[in-house]
């Protein structure tokens, strides 16, 4: 169990990192979502290391590693170019840790060879020991990368946007198999990532990081439907969020007014997930009982599949996204610039206040 | 309206001499100049190493004469030596001394600016002749030299150290001191290319610091000290100047020899050594570059 307390770093006056708290169990997949400049890189570094915090104290089972040389900490680093050393084949880079470490290396090289072996089958690379690095695919680098963390049995092992470099049909295939690596071994993996469907989908747990602070620390699930503040909501990539503010128990924004729940307080933000409005028939011009809505123009769609995207102007002209889902009905076609009334269930809208953070009684049933 | 393409008609033109031989045409050039400037010559020098030396013509009617001295000779064939162990000596020297100074402005300095600054300051000894930065080392290194003088006033000696001028050490000296920086420059170039997330990385798998100079810094900068090593080889290998003006004309190395024997007209013998130092020189390149395989390298 790794703890971080109030953890700080500043760059030239700029707080990298800023009273950062958090608790990472044994044994679990822990993703970090920010976007970058947020201060991912710096975390993981100060966890490895790699830069010394300014305030603060990383606790590792209790005992205090703040200050301990990053070779003593025991702690693996996964790097986001992978960091092969090129002039090794894959099997020396992959012993390269149990041969060198200076606390407990391994000097019989028989078991050196068998752990290697096992190590680099675990992640699907076996029979290439003899290659060169350089001989190997972007792919197969980012596995040679983790067997040589791993092969050290890391209590943590951190990984810097593993996934970040391989093409879209890699990447997909290398979630599935971090996971299952990362349950065979039951080490905790700490995967921090720029890339939002990659944290929901590969965490027990997940920490939304924007500029030096932890502003989520929730399951991927509670994250996606509930975000605690509207830059979390920002960062999940699946909602429309709208400016404005609460007169006369309406949401206004632009020249449009919006139904809202009951307990809105003074909302500043008004959030729907995009996959939530309808698209009412031409004409239409009131919602049906108990459902919000708003006028907008049509712009264009976006094909992506299994679902498609329209992409709808409001009044003041920010952009509105409507996702659909093909499997339930056939996409329908739009006229570039035609008028649309978009309805919503009250239910699905959540408001944060000036201060961004989410309003908590709008979760609550029933309609204005 | 269909037009038939007539590029793969049997009919077609036949190509033209420059057309059907284009890539030989293309290499030409380079292999003109090569043969010119570097075959002939070399064959030349051979040639005229088997030519009969008289007092005061050269004939060439071929004789192993020349050859028989050189080898038979101890002032000969003691030069050849000589060259061999002051350059294995100063490559030592340049090594020893120019890959902590590279190690400190590739790694240590990890400002580009200042790496440049440092790499430029190292040059700058070259902006004076080759001559005066020679020369320079008589009054530093004689018998009422800086050093000397130093030493005295400091009380550490009582009499000079007459060893330090016109002497091998001298020479070896005067070596180090101009061929360094060549020791220096591809070494530098290598150790500021290594990528900083590798030393990370061996740290972070537990590496101490003497071990991730073993296994990743030394080996990754290995062409480096190749290239270096060659510099300074050809450089020390070919080396006349240095060795009579800070010996005092006591150390003759191949070079001396040439240079003497040129001027006294002994065409046949100077070839003898100009074939052995060609030799040497590729042998010791060939050597150097069985270490590392500089073009998957670089």
């Amino acid at each position: 169990m790794m703890e971080l307390h109030g953890l700080g770093k500043t760059f030239g006056g700029k707080a990298a990192i800023a009273d950062l708290s958090l608790r990472v169990e044994d044994d679990e997949y822990l993703t970090l979502l920010g976007p970058s400049g947020s201060g991912k890189s710096t975390m993981l570094r100060l966890i490895a290391g790699l830069e010394l915090p300014d305030t603060g104290r990383i606790e590792l089972n209790g005992e205090d590693i703040t200050t301990r040389p990053t070779h003593l900490r025991g702690l693996g680093f996964v790097q986001q170019n992978y960091a092969l050393f090129p002039h090794m084949t894959v099997g020396d880079n992959v012993a390269f840790g149990l041969r060198n470490r200076i606390v407990d290396p391994v000097t019989d090289e028989t078991a050196v060879a068998r752990r290697v072996g096992e190590m680099l089958e675990l992640v699907g690379l076996q029979g290439l020991d003899s290659r060169m690095v350089g001989q190997i695919s972007g792919g197969q680098k980012q596995r040679v990368s983790l067997a040589r963390t791993l092969i050290t049995e890391p209590k943590v092992c951190l990984l810097d946007e593993p996934l970040g470099a391989l093409d879209a049909n890699l990447r997909e295939r290398m979630t599935v198999e971090l996971r299952k690596i990362r349950a065979a071994l039951g080490v905790t993996f700490f995967h921090v990532t720029g890339n939002e469907s990659e944290a929901l989908a590969m965490g027990d747990r997940m920490i939304v990081l924007d500029e030096g602070r932890a502003i989520q620390i929730d399951t991927p699930d509670a994250v996606f439907h509930t975000p605690a503040s509207v830059r979390a909501a920002k960062f999940v990539n699946a909602y429309n969020i709208l400016d404005g503010k609460v007169e006369a128990s309406a949401f206004v924004h632009g020249d449009q007014r919006l139904a809202l729940p009951t307990g809105a307080g003074d909302a500043a933000h008004y959030a729907l997930r995009i996959d939530a409005p309808e698209i009412e028939p031409a004409g239409t011009t009131t919602p049906a009982p108990g459902r919000a809505s708003m006028m907008a123009t049509f712009v264009a769609s976006e094909f992506m599949g299994s679902r498609v995207v329209h992409f709808f102007k409001c009044s003041d002209g920010a952009l509105f996204e409507v996702e659909r889902h093909l499997s339930r009905s056939d996409p329908v076609e739009y006229r570039g610039g035609e008028q649309r009334l978009l309805s919503w269930d009250l239910d699905s809208v959540l408001l944060f206040d000036a201060s961004g953070r989410r309003i908590a009684a709008a979760q609550t049933k029933g309609a204005a | 309206m269909v037009a038939t393409p007539d590029i793969a008609a049997p009919s077609a033109p036949k190509q033209s001499f420059l057309n059907r031989n284009r890539h030989y045409v293309l290499l030409a050039p380079g292999v003109i100049w090569m043969v010119l400037f570097l075959i002939v010559p070399l064959a030349m020098m051979v040639y005229v190493s088997f030519w009969t030396q008289t007092t005061f013509a050269i004939k060439p009617d071929l004789t192993l004469k020349s050859w028989a001295t050189f080898f038979g000779s101890e002032t000969y064939f003691g030069a050849l030596l000589r060259t061999l162990r002051i350059w294995l000596t100063v490559l030592f020297l340049t090594l020893l001394i120019g890959y902590p100074t590279a190690l400190f402005i590739g790694q240590f300095v990890r400002n580009k600016t200042v790496q440049t600054v440092l790499l430029v300051a190292c040059v700058i000894p070259f902006w004076t002749s080759f001559l005066i930065r020679v020369l320079a080392w008589r009054p530093m290194l004689g018998k009422e030299g800086a050093i000397n003088i130093v030493l005295q006033k400091l009380g550490l000696i009582a009499q000079p150290i007459e060893v330090l001028l016109f002497t091998e050490l001298s020479v070896i000296i005067g070596m180090v001191q101009i061929y360094v920086v060549f020791m220096v420059g591809p070494i530098a170039f290598m150790l500021a290319r290594i990528d900083e997330s590798l030393i990370e990385a061996a740290r972070d798998l537990g590496a101490s610091s003497w071990t991730i100079f073993r296994k990743i810094i030394f080996p990754l900068s290995l062409p480096g000290v190749v290239v270096g090593a060659i510099f300074v080889s050809v450089m020390v290998l070919g080396e006349f100047a240095t060795a009579s003006a800070l010996s005092g004309r006591k150390v003759n190395l191949l070079g001396n020899i040439i240079v003497t024997q040129v001027g006294s007209l002994k065409w046949a013998f100077a070839a003898v050594v100009g074939v052995v130092l060609t030799v040497v020189m590729a042998a010791v390149i060939t050597g150097l570059l069985r270490i590392v395989n500089l073009r998957r390298e670089l």
